[in-house]
């Protein structure tokens, strides 16, 4: 057979990829830079933790069920088990079977198993995400459990209804049910990544419950730069996430990577302009948050504004959040690093922001509104899907082998009675 | 002629892995004392300086020296000298010509024999003159890696089979994908050659060191997986099945390893750490190093678990032994090499004991990393006595006790004014 293969577009992919795992480390110094000093370790751990356990699940069988290929499709009709374009598992799948197989045939553009480390990827960062919710006070075991258990029947089956689907003539001919039946538009995750992580994120502050001393200003970041690091590394990585997304170094990943550039941007202005009028100092920490706001938020719509409507996009998304991460402090839940905040209020702002100003689709344009309705119920179902089995699982873990430390151990700082070691050693040199 | 996107995804490479140097810097250098950090950053960073310049010099030239070019010095396969490549002239005039692959491929060989050097430095922490360092690092480089890496990196193949080149390849058979023997072996064999030589740090015992910046190894650790990738999946030279198969599986490996690390200090020492998590993400790196290309997925996810237990008990030897090895070069990359580069043997493709029943290739890795593994620990040992000998590769007792860093670089990483010598949380 003639290879197809395309080193251009397989460079691309793989580099993209690389990129988007960095961004799970950045994420641990991002939330772990925002944490007390005595609960840093344990903070990025959360990350670490899923960097390795979903890395693992990804490979044996969340694979074959984020893209499990329905009936409809010649090379694994007779292995899928399950609802095509709901939840099931390509049997042929498992263990990267196929893709292994396929790895050097040349058939596609691309290896499969190229797109296989790519797609793994996000399944770790959307997992990790969710730990900002729990800082300060989650056993480590517990939230192991809980990663494991929510990747499965969460994470998989919703990236299977958003990311798994086939492009024709006229756009998409088959797959998962929110891009093939429903027709919503989420380029590179905003239902699946950060609309799910966020509403997971709530449902296990619901469940863990407000550490002491939550209220506003009690809670100081320890060290600022390491937040700034996480975020220059997030920011770096999601061009790769964004970009990579189109899976080819094309016209189209071109609007998605400027888009990724200018809704930050954009977003960091209005989180701090947000921050100067209510108290009256600009601070890095929002800088920060408005430039994760503002990826979050551009994440489903890198492919569909320009890049003027991706600055507005930004700058609503920048002000929006950064009024948002004060509810927790009004509806009592801990939120302790604003996943709500940023994640689910940022993916939601983003995926509806389609339905207004979507190129060739918004209602701004003249397109009417059922775009807009697409994507409002795309990203209810996964809000409303994600909050429910996190809460159950969450509340599962908490009722048997308990999710939280104990009282006083969270009082004392829980890196030394979880992980068994402290962040630093400065004043006492013990070498 | 190579593809521009060839090329692209070589330039991208190389420069992932030369930052790979900076990571390992930070990775060592939140697990050393405060008062020793900038010494440990600056033994790989000397390193970029130092092997970056030999390497264009001469480095080159005698790593990929080709027999068949008519200038060339020395036995062919084993040591010798290709005048065409000093300076990298001969590369350079191919990319003046058009043909940028050569030029890019002496970069992205430049940037392992840098980190291969920088890792040795873990061996030494807390206690080694800058100045012994760097000598002894352009020694070794010199008569260690330059030729080791034409042993298993030189070669050409035809139709899929190696036809000439440095003679564990080409007359051995040794499979070695991406450096588990030139890269993890070697420099874990001269790290074990220099903690010998140096000697044990004043208080040299289990739990006297703490690291004393945990999020800077972790972020060391994220750069160099990141690094890795580049490392592993640059190794097939163009981006095709294979580079994806080798970037999967530098995925899987460390994955597993992490996994298996933080289980096994869970269940046998009570509490998983995150030093041991990052460790183990990096033996997992390192025993896929030589594989991530012969391996199926699953299989690089039992490597992966295998070998984050067998490092983590490794790590323990040290202290059996007596031999103070600060920051467990020998327990991560020689062991983890050797661990990675036998398994080709038992679970390789087409060609490992599982699948053939057949010893042949795992006597061929077995004896890659016993020559690779004895030459380099040969050369290190004599390196470092002659460096000890001569101009000293200790720093005096005393300093050794205050903190290296004031005394050699008459810097401090952290200001002593600086609210987190008080950090209480």
């Amino acid at each position: 057979m003639e290879s197809v293969l395309d080193q251009g577009n397989t460079t691309f992919l793989l580099i993209s990829a690389a990129f988007v795992l960095l961004m799970t480390p950045g994420l641990a110094f991002f939330y772990g830079g925002m944490v007390k000093a005595k609960s840093v370790v344990s903070m990025m751990m959360l990350s670490f933790g899923s960097l390795g356990l979903v890395g693992v699940l990804w490979v044996l069988y969340g694979y074959a069920i984020a893209f499990a290929d329905g009936p409809s499709k010649v090379n694994s009709g007779e292995s899928f088990i399950g609802i095509d374009g709901w939840f099931g598992i390509d049997l042929a799948k498992i263990g990267l079977g196929s893709p292994f197989a396929d790895a050097t045939n040349g058939a596609a553009a691309f290896p499969e198993l190229g797109f296989v480390a790519f797609q793994a990827t996000f399944a770790i960062i959307t997992v990790a995400l969710i730990s900002g919710a729990i800082a300060d006070r989650a056993k480590f075991g517990a939230w192991m459990v809980f990663a494991g258990l929510w990747a499965t029947f969460v994470y998989f089956p919703v990236a299977n209804w958003v990311f798994n689907f086939d492009l024709g003539e006229g756009g998409v001919v088959d797959g998962g049910w929110i891009a093939y039946d429903l027709g919503a538009i989420d380029f590179a995750g905003g239902t699946a990544v950060h609309i799910n992580a966020g509403a997971a994120g709530l449902a296990l502050a619901i469940v863990l419950g407000k550490r002491f001393g939550f209220s506003k200003g009690i809670t100081q970041p320890h060290n600022v730069p390491l937040t700034l690091l996480g975020v220059s590394l997030l920011w770096f990585g999601w061009f790769g996430f964004n970009a990579g997304s189109e899976l080819a170094a094309d016209g189209i990943a071109a609007i998605a990577f400027i888009n990724t550039l200018a809704a930050p941007a954009a977003a960091m202005l209005g989180w701090i302009i947000v921050e100067y009028f209510k108290h009256g100092k600009a601070t890095s920490i929002g800088a920060g948050s408005g430039a994760v706001a503002g990826l979050v938020a551009i994440t489903p719509a890198c492919a569909s504004v320009s890049p003027m409507y991706a600055m507005l996009l930004g700058v609503i998304a920048g002000v929006l959040c950064a009024l948002a991460v004060d509810l927790k402090f009004s509806f009592g839940f801990d939120d302790s690093l604003d996943v709500v905040g940023i994640h689910l209020v940022g993916g939601i702002v983003g995926t509806l922001f389609i339905g207004f100003f979507g190129e060739g689709v918004g209602a701004a344009f003249g397109f009417g509104w059922d775009q807009l309705l697409a994507q409002a119920i795309g990203a209810g179902a996964v809000l409303v899907y994600s909050f429910v089995l996190a809460l159950l699982i969450g509340f599962a873990i908490d009722k048997s082998i308990g999710f939280r430390v104990k009282a006083e151990d969270e009082i004392a700082g829980i890196d030394t009675v979880v992980h068994g070691e402290e962040a630093y050693a400065f004043g006492a040199d013990r070498g | 002629m190579q593809s521009d996107s060839t090329v692209a995804f070589l330039i991208i490479c190389s420069a992932m892995v030369l930052f790979m140097t900076p990571g390992l810097a930070f990775f060592y250098g939140g697990l050393v004392r405060a008062s020793s950090v900038v010494s440990m950053m600056m033994m790989s960073f000397g390193s970029v300086g130092l092997v970056g310049t030999l390497w264009v010099f001469y480095g080159y030239a005698m790593s990929f020296a080709s027999a068949t070019n008519s200038g060339f010095i020395g036995l062919d396969g084993f040591f010798g000298l290709d005048p065409a490549k000093l300076l990298l002239a001969s590369s350079y005039q191919a990319a003046s010509d058009g043909n940028g692959f050569d030029l890019v491929f002496a970069g992205f060989q430049g940037t392992f024999a840098i980190i291969t050097v920088a890792l040795i430095s873990g061996a030494i922490a807390d206690r080694a003159r800058f100045g012994g360092w760097m000598i002894f690092a352009a020694l070794w480089a010199t008569f260690a890696y330059f030729p080791i890496a034409g042993w298993v990196f030189n070669f050409s193949v035809e139709n899929g089979a190696v036809v000439d080149g440095g003679f564990l390849v080409f007359n051995l058979g040794l499979m070695d994908f991406a450096g588990g023997t030139v890269v993890e072996v070697a420099s874990g064999a001269a790290a074990l050659a220099v903690a010998l030589v140096v000697g044990r740090r004043f208080g040299f015992a289990k739990g006297m060191h703490a690291p004393h910046n945990v999020p800077l190894t972790l972020i060391g650790a994220a750069i160099l997986w990141f690094g890795w990738f580049g490392f592993n999946a640059g190794s097939q030279l163009a981006a095709d099945g294979t580079a994806a198969l080798a970037f999967v599986n530098t995925l899987v490996a460390p994955v597993g390893a992490l996994i298996s690390w933080s289980l096994y200090e869970r269940l046998a020492l009570g509490k998983p750490t995150a030093v041991g998590a990052a460790s183990g993400a990096v033996s997992g790196l390192v025993a896929i190093t030589p594989s991530c290309a012969y391996l199926h997925p699953v299989w690089a996810l039992v490597l992966g678990l295998v070998v984050g237990v067998v490092c983590a008990l490794a790590v323990e030897l040290k202290w059996k032994l007596g031999f103070d090895d600060s920051l467990d070069v020998v327990g991560i990359h020689l062991v983890g090499g050797i661990v990675g580069t036998l398994f080709i043997g038992l679970a390789g493709e087409k060609v490992g004991l599982f699948f053939t029943g057949d010893p042949t290739q795992l006597g061929r890795q077995a004896a890659g990393v016993a020559i690779v593994g004895i030459w380099s620990f040969s050369v290190a040992w004599l390196s470092a006595m002659l460096v000890q000998k001569t101009f000293g590769f200790r720093v005096k007792s005393t300093d050794e006790i205050a903190g290296v860093d004031r005394v050699i670089h008459g810097e401090t990483a952290y200001s002593e004014t600086d609210p987190r010598w008080t950090w209480r949380g």
